[in-house]
């Protein structure tokens, strides 16, 4: 993608979230795909006025796509997962100040129950916009860790809370 | 897909960086050792096969209703130090 020819706001209509107008600036670069989505590099990170504590990540290769993530630090204070050196060289992180983790959540068929996976974090490089899925055999952590209730429908929770 | 034989201790190496060798063999279990660089995850397929249906699990959520009003989301820098 070219900067240089793609200046100003491009608008595209997500058909699940409608009319959306972004900056070339605001992409992220998944430049591994994202497992199960391999040929999808770029995405857009959006969130709901009903559901604040979500970050849908929106493809903007495949605009049917969106996937509902939110940072497990909210949901799951003590979260501490041991980033790989392959993501941490992989994305040029070089200091804790310019990552951020998101989480990928999964409801169940009747939506009454929402799971996080704790296992594979989708470290996003804040400076360079640039994001991969890790996956962290043997930490403990789950795939498919269920989530408190009252988080899990979208209330407000911050750190705090 | 390419079939090689191999004995405990031989290896085969996967382009110019990444060596996997045969460790040792106990009846139907194979463990293998993988030198590759730091950059490169490894991983078992089955893990790997998991986190693929996960993601393709999440994308078939239910779009949540009265959408109308997406923002873009501010991503907030991890601090460990303030966890701590």
């Amino acid at each position: 993608m070219s900067a240089a020819m793609e200046a100003g706001p491009i608008t595209v209509e997500f058909p699940r979230f409608g009319t959306f107008t972004y900056a070339e600036e605001e992409v992220f670069t998944f430049p591994w795909g994202l497992p199960g989505f391999p040929a999808l590099r770029h995405w857009i990170a959006l969130t709901l006025p009903t559901q604040p504590t979500f970050v849908w990540l929106q493809s903007l290769d495949d605009l049917k796509v969106a996937i509902p993530t939110c940072d497990p630090y909210f949901v799951f204070e003590t979260y501490d997962p041991k980033l790989p050196a392959y993501a941490v060289t992989a994305l040029e992180i070089t200091d804790p100040s310019e990552f951020t983790l998101l989480c990928v959540m999964v409801a169940s068929a009747n939506a009454e129950e929402m799971t996080m996976n704790l296992m594979a974090p989708i470290v996003v490089n804040l400076r360079t916009r640039t994001a991969r899925q890790v996956m962290l055999e043997n930490s403990g952590y789950s795939i498919k860790e269920p989530m408190p209730r009252k988080t899990a429908t979208g209330a407000v929770a911050g750190p705090e809370a | 897909m390419l079939v090689l034989s191999r004995k405990i201790n031989q290896s085969i190496m996967v382009g110019d960086n990444v060596r996997i060798v045969v460790v040792a063999v106990d009846r139907d279990q194979v463990k293998l050792g993988i030198e590759a660089p730091r950059d490169i995850p490894v991983h078992r397929s089955e893990i790997y096969e998991e986190i693929q249906r996960t993601n393709q699990s999440a994308a078939a959520a239910p779009a949540p209703k009265a959408t109308a009003g997406a923002g873009k989301a501010t991503l907030q820098p991890r601090k460990p130090s303030q966890k701590r």
